[in-house]
């Protein structure tokens, strides 16, 4: 085999190793998710994401509310009119969650 | 029982209450907002009066939610130019309202407590009634509706809240 040819094997491996990685990362980009905080609910009330993904949510209400997990994995703290709180998927798991202020609003994130 | 109390309390609260054909946009405005602002007076004077932490949490927030609605419906009441119109309705909050706060400014400590929440049971309850009965029904502008809408479950969770406290100061007793 010559040197040449040996080398642009090479190449053609790493564009290979390199197209396939990218192929991987693509399949495992993280999600970004939307709830909107409206009328003193959570919509959608339940939510399914993978590990790594975002949820954002959003109070469209004109008074602060928060997004607190019941078991203390996750809490936005007052979360003023117009405000946006966002929080990153780390553990699977089902993570119940309330409104601390008007605790009738429920929700349920589940991370898979 | 607990059904005629309920309608007495209504009754108390909003004595005039218009019918959902006779009421206009502008008075429907009046009533929001001279609805939220008589639970704003007596939340501000209640989170400074209450002994016991959950009722000033519970005025607090009434002063903070109401405040944010009454932002947002006098915004809507400008951006549709409509100028909120005085009515029997509206005259009997206002009145009910002040008639409310003179009364708590005679009670101190657990009675104080009490008196603040069962009002507020009582106030929410008649509100979400009119809402119901005449506020949505009679609004003509879809956006007024929507906001009367939206708002609705404020109300049913400000009252959920407060009869969750009234629960928890009987208990204490």
């Amino acid at each position: 085999m010559s040197g040449a040819l040996r080398l642009s094997l090479v190449i053609v491996a790493c564009v290979g190793l390199l197209a396939a990685g990218r192929a991987a990362t693509a399949s495992r980009t993280p999600a970004k998710q939307a709830v909107t905080v409206e009328a003193v609910a959570f919509q959608p009330a339940d939510l399914t994401v993978n590990v790594g993904d975002t949820v954002v949510w959003t109070n469209k209400d004109p008074f602060p509310h928060t997004v607190t997990s019941k078991n203390g994995a996750f809490d936005s703290k007052e979360l003023a009119a117009d405000k946006t709180w966002t929080y990153r998927a780390q553990k699977k798991g089902d993570y119940p969650y309330v409104c601390t202020l008007h605790p009738t609003m429920t929700g349920t994130l589940r991370v898979r | 029982m607990k059904l005629s109390v309920l309608a007495l309390a209504s009754s108390l609260v909003l004595p005039a209450a218009a019918s959902a054909q006779s009421i206009n946009d502008a008075q429907i405005a009046s009533i929001v907002v001279t609805a939220n602002q008589v639970d704003i007076d007596a939340g501000n004077f209640a989170k400074t009066r209450a002994k016991n932490p959950q009722v000033k949490q519970f005025a607090q927030q009434m002063v903070t939610d109401h405040t944010g609605v009454n932002k947002q419906a006098t915004a809507l009441a400008a951006k549709l130019k409509v100028t909120p119109q005085d009515n029997p309705t509206s005259q009997s909050l206002k009145s009910g309202g002040d008639a409310n706060v003179a009364k708590l400014k005679t009670l101190k400590g657990a009675d104080f407590d009490k008196a603040y929440i069962d009002h507020e049971v009582d106030y929410h309850q008649a509100v979400l009634d009119a809402v119901d009965k005449t506020l949505i029904p009679g609004a003509k502008n879809d956006e007024l509706k929507a906001l009367l809408v939206k708002t609705r479950p404020a109300f049913v969770a400000h009252l959920e809240h407060a009869k969750h406290v009234q629960a928890e100061l009987s208990g204490k007793k």
